[in-house]
């Protein structure tokens, strides 16, 4: 989709006075077109973050100042064992965090925190996506589904590491607006984004066309696991699900387990298999050292 | 201002009045935030605004002279610009939202806030302005001001009450509103020039204009709801559609129908492998002030309750065939559903009449519902099931209380710190007794906290309620399931439980793949007790030096393919709680948690305020991993600011006055102690009461009404009383003082014996019996204030009258906040203690207040 299309859709969102606040604060910032590319091969230095941001505005184009921002986190996440393998830090680092977030919201992109998107709904912080990608493990070729598209960010960092995503969200200017954000950004040479298919629909009755899914991420609150889904998982399968508040969410693993004879069970967890895991305080670099707590 | 010396009456009416828009205008903006947002930001924003009252006493007490020289003009003034600063700012205000959720997070969002004081402090000062000015002119009869003020804030109150069945609640503002008029009008025909009304009548039309014409002429929202309330999220599904709507006091109501909603709460994963469909479409979404969504059960044909079976609230109809059963709160109607599908009979408690009302009136939710509260198998007791059970002599086979008050889904506003009396200890043991023998009782409670915390409140809870019932030994009697980050069952059955019955319960569990907590015969290992503490408390409170500090990108400690076969830490938790219960030594582990997990009593009936008061320090570096705990820290958070404002707004007279005009005034300190301890003593009896009231009233809201309306009437016919004993008042307060002292006292040991009785009488007489209850002491509570105000300025103390009548009010915002807060840690009796202390420290400092100006030598004892 071209740019200007974007903008015209925007315009239409505005007629709705629903969409009025969060549409009149969303704007794409205007970044470069990608210069390389992309492919499976794509290696981003991880040990250095001055060889990272050269790598990346050679490679990807992207502005330097959200590089530097996202290498600090992205050590943060490493340091707090968020991501859990090199595919994990991989994808970590090759999305653009920037392009997901509010106008007004770009500045505390790569903050620790949630952040509002509009329609009552949030990002996650980088820290709750990594992990949960983590939990599930996904390998290259795995058929993952995901329920709220929200963002889009949660998609974008799994077509990362799999190239067939599929992603529903159930708020249709939402639903619309993440559309146009993964097709500008197509448009713009991010072709990993091409794995993404997205509708619009309620994700209590999952994808079957498309089912059965490897991996099934659920990022909206429900006071139950909708059995569509459970039926749509393979057998061995994963589903991750963050229950409560945001912020203070526990991370719901669900494993689906299939006998000998047949039988299919389903375990529950949390994402650490049942260990009581200390809270990490929010860190802070500084320098290249993680250091103290802060609160913002 | 000669003029107003001609007659008082319309000087009365209009303070009473004004008193009254003042009052009626708290409550709106409490809701406009209940309804808008969150309501504890309301009392917040409520009470921090309210000490615009110690704002302006301080300000009036520096510059007294010049508010004499023009009180016409400022009374004039301030008449003039309550109403369009009430419209202005709340219309301003509805502009700048904030979000709790992102309060940390979000920078913003605390400039927000701010501003939202700041826009709702506005018409505060002009209320306060007015109030201030007429009590100097009055002073030497304070008294009886004091009265209309008090009595017109009381039927501010009530008339607000009723205001919420006209208007919606948008346009609650207008109650106000048109207090202020006839409060103007009545002052001003009295006392000032025709042009005068003139130019109010042009200026209430135009605020009354910019109220309705405003907002949609610029396209802007007159009570902005927050995105992330629940019925946000309702109204932007496609095919959503409001089927009922309905403003009363017990709550704003509205339904909403859409395909999107889908509620099962607690369903075994299970149902996804045993079942062939979900019944599309079951569902309507009930919202309370723009919470929930409670979801209405559709009338289903009996091939499509099969999914029933993999329900939480199914597991007593496990063990008990055909049973007589009793449904404690009847909410969106599931409980009652799946009893009438297992039960032989149905009898279900609604304590919430608007609920009732929806379910009996409106067409479509009888057509959707299948007129479920007119089915001839189902009684319905149109009160709390709580009170019911406290008193019937009828007994049941089954008694359920399944995710009563809560919504299904998280909010995002974390816990309100709110009585939850049907979980009270108390409450238990009633229903315990309702049972009939072999009877059980099955309660239902949401698990989706880690650390849990809820859950072992109920169990402690249940435990002791059943020991409080005289069980010897309680091991017989219980049974526990619980499913991971979903819900947990526990089962209390008379008599105990046989061991076929635990077979088929624990049968089912596993059909369920559910997690067992206890059974009779259940064993538990203690090896594992102290490492489960010790987690729990590292979980927590570790600190930051015991993070990773490395930047290793290594071999991760957690690995994601650790064998899965280990109990999770809150199933183990949940069993250690019983195991302890049952065979000792569970005041220890509970000491040793994470957490506070008391039982839940009439006297500290909270889920909430789950930190321990000494952790709050440890955990303030740490707040996005109590979310769900920010209503309690919020009024942490009330008390330091309002204890900051306070102390500043109280030190302006001291810095600017205090060697000059109080040089002459003896007992100082004294007479700000005794303000003081008026302050907090009245309002901390006030709000403590409102809580106990909801005991009998079982509704927040009319309790709120009730107190305000009796306590504020009665204490101001205590004031008008009070003019006949101020030249005895050395003699006769003493005795004024002791009474309240005992009342207060007695009424925090033994209030909730005939407040269990009011419960269950009809509402009117449970409306007059609680005034009765409260005339007395609130009677009594009317003298000190005025007698010490009138003392004052027949002293010539004229601008310590001011000055006390700001402490008082300053330190009003410090006892209503500090009300929850020992509510929660020591029980609502504690309050009323706290309460009887200061009106007992009150006693001797009313002595200092009687002091003669001049009296060089007792000033230099006093202070």
């Amino acid at each position: 989709m071209h740019p200007l299309e974007g903008l015209l859709d925007r315009r239409f969102f505005l007629m709705s006075s629903a969409a009025v606040f969060a549409e009149a604060s969303f704007s794409l910032p205007t970044f470069a077109d990608v210069p390389v590319p992309y492919n499976w091969d794509l290696a981003p230095p991880m040990d250095n973050r001055e060889a990272f941001i050269a790598w990346a505005v050679k490679n990807r184009g992207e502005d330097p100042k959200y590089l530097g921002e996202r290498f600090d986190r992205y050590r943060v996440l490493v340091a707090n064992k968020d991501v859990w393998d090199k595919r994990d830090d991989r994808a970590f680092l090759l999305v653009p965090r920037e392009e997901f977030v509010l106008k007004q919201n770009l500045g505390r992109a790569y903050d620790h925190a949630f952040l509002d998107i509009g329609y009552g709904v949030t990002i996650s912080g980088p820290h709750v996506v990594a992990r949960m990608t983590s939990t599930i493990d996904v390998k290259m070729g795995d058929k993952v589904l995901e329920i709220g598209t929200g963002s889009g960010y949660q998609s974008a960092y799994l077509a990362n590491l799999t190239d067939k995503v599929w992603t529903i969200e159930i708020i249709k200017p939402l639903a619309e607006r993440t559309r146009g954000v993964y097709d500008a950004l197509i448009g713009r040479g991010y072709s990993e984004y091409k794995a993404i298919t997205s509708k619009n629909a309620d994700g209590y009755y999952g994808w079957e066309e498309n089912a059965p899914f490897d991996k099934i991420i659920v990022t909206c609150g429900i006071d139950h696991v909708p059995p569509p889904l459970l039926q749509q998982l393979k057998p061995g399968g994963i589903m991750v699900i963050p229950v409560g508040p945001p912020g203070a969410q526990r991370l719901l693993k669900i494993v689906k387990e299939q006998a000998a004879d047949g039988t299919i069970n389903v375990a529950r967890s949390d994402i650490y298999n049942g260990r009581v895991v200390p809270f990490v305080p929010f860190t802070k670099l500084e320098g290249d050292a993680i250091s103290g707590t802060h609160n913002k | 201002m000669t003029a107003l010396a001609r007659t008082n009456a319309p000087l009365y009416i209009a303070v009473g009045l004004v008193a009254g828009a003042v009052i009626a205008l708290q409550i709106c903006i409490m809701r406009v935030f209940a309804i808008g947002s969150w309501a504890h930001f309301g009392s917040f924003v409520v009470s921090l605004a309210m000490l615009g009252f110690g704002l302006t006493s301080a300000i009036m007490c520096v510059a007294k002279n010049w508010f004499e020289r023009h009180a016409l003009g400022v009374i004039t003034a301030s008449l003039l610009l309550f109403g369009p600063l009430a419209v202005a700012s709340n219309l301003l205000a509805q502009q700048v939202p904030f979000n709790a959720i992102f309060l940390v997070s979000d920078p913003a969002q605390k400039w927000r806030l701010l501003a939202n004081f700041l826009l709702y402090l506005l018409p505060f000062l002009a209320g306060a302005t007015f109030l201030g000015t007429v009590f100097l002119q009055q002073a030497k009869t304070f008294n009886r001001v004091y009265f209309a003020d008090l009595a017109g804030a009381g039927f501010g109150g009530l008339i607000f009450l009723l205001a919420m069945y006209v208007f919606a609640p948008q346009d609650l503002i207008v109650a106000p509103l048109i207090l202020w008029l006839l409060g103007s009008l009545a002052f001003f025909f009295a006392y000032a020039k025709k042009q005068v009304t003139v130019l109010l009548a042009v200026v209430a039309a135009l605020t009354l204009t910019a109220h309705f014409a405003v907002p949609p002429s610029l396209n802007i929202a007159k009570l902005a709801v927050s995105d992330y309330k629940g019925v946000a999220y309702a109204r932007k599904f496609p095919d959503s559609q409001r089927v009922y709507e309905r403003d009363t006091p017990f709550g704003y109501l509205e339904v909403y129908g859409s395909s999107y909603l889908h509620f099962a709460p607690g369903l075994s994963d299970n149902a996804a492998f045993n079942l062939k469909d979900m019944p599309a479409n079951a569902y309507l979404g009930l919202y309370i002030d723009g919470e929930g969504p409670s979801g209405i059960i559709r009338d289903l044909p009996k091939d499509q309750t099969d999914y029933y079976r993999f329900l939480p609230m199914i597991y007593p109809y496990v063990v008990k065939d055909q049973p007589r059963t009793f449904v404690v709160q009847f909410g969106g109607g599931l409980s009652a559903s799946v009893a009438l599908d297992r039960s032989s009979h149905v009898t279900v408690a609604e304590g919430n009449p608007a609920v009732l009302a929806a379910f009996r009136t409106d067409p479509t939710l009888k057509a959707f519902t299948g007129d479920i509260l007119a089915n001839p198998r189902l009684d319905v007791v149109d009160y709390d099931g709580r009170l019911f059970l406290a008193h019937t002599p009828r007994r049941f086979d089954v008694i359920d209380l399944s995710l009563a008050d809560s919504a299904g889904l998280s909010s995002p506003g974390g816990f309100s710190v709110v009585e939850k009396f049907s979980y009270a200890r108390e409450s238990m043991q009633n229903y315990m007794r309702a049972l009939a023998s072999g009877g059980i009782l099955s309660v239902t409670l949401w698990n989706k906290e880690e650390p849990p915390k809820s859950i072992l409140k109920l169990y402690a809870t249940m435990a002791e309620a059943a020991k409080q019932n005289g069980e010897p030994d309680i091991a017989q009697n219980f049974f526990v399931v619980s499913s991971y980050l979903a819900t947990a069952t526990v089962l209390y059955k008379k008599g105990g439980f046989t061991d076929e019955e635990i077979a088929k319960l624990r049968a089912h569990t596993r059909a369920m793949s559910f997690d067992e907590i206890y059974y009779p015969g259940f064993v538990f290992d203690p090896a594992q007790t102290q490492s489960v503490l010790d987690g729990y408390k590292s979980q927590v409170f570790s600190e930051a030096d015991t993070a990773p500090g490395t930047v290793e990108a290594g071999e991760p400690e957690i690995e994601p393919a650790a064998p899965e076969s280990s109990v999770l830490p809150s199933t183990l938790m949940g069993r250690l709680t019983w195991h302890s219960l049952i065979h000792g030594g569970w005041p220890e582990i509970a000491n040793q948690y994470v957490f506070d997990v008391r039982p839940l009593t009439n006297d500290r009936p909270y889920f909430a305020a789950y930190i321990k008061p000494l952790d709050l320090p440890k955990i303030l570096d740490r707040l996005e991993l109590v979310q769900d705990e920010w209503g309690y820290l919020l009024l942490w958070a009330t008390l330091f600011v309002a204890i900051g404002l306070a102390s500043t707004l109280v030190l302006i007279p001291v810095i600017f006055s205090w060697r000059t005009i109080f040089s002459r005034y003896p007992g100082k300190l004294r007479t700000i102690l005794y303000f003081a301890c008026l302050g907090a003593g009245y309002i901390m009896v006030e709000v403590c009461l409102i809580a106990e009231f909801v005991l009998a009233l079982s509704n927040a809201t009319v309790s709120a009404s009730v107190m305000i309306t009796g306590m504020l009437i009665f204490s101001g016919l205590g004031s008008l009383a009070s003019e006949r004993y101020l030249d005895r008042s050395k003699i006769f307060m003493p005795r004024i003082f002791i009474g309240i002292a005992v009342f207060l006292i007695v009424y925090g040991l033994w209030l909730h014996i005939p407040l269990d009785w009011i419960g269950h009488y009809n509402y009117g007489l449970r409306l007059f019996l609680c005034f009765c209850l409260i005339a007395p002491p609130a009677f009594l509570m009317g003298f000190p204030m005025p007698t010490a105000m009138d003392t004052l300025a027949r002293l010539g103390k004229d601008h310590m009258f001011l000055w006390a009548w700001g402490i008082n009010g300053c330190f009003s915002v410090i006892g209503a906040a500090a009300v929850p807060l020992v509510a929660t840690t020591f029980g609502l009796s504690s309050v009323l203690f706290v309460a009887a202390v200061a009106y007992l420290l009150a006693l001797p400092a009313f002595y200092a207040v009687l002091l003669p100006v001049g009296e060089k030598r007792a000033a230099t004892s006093a202070a």
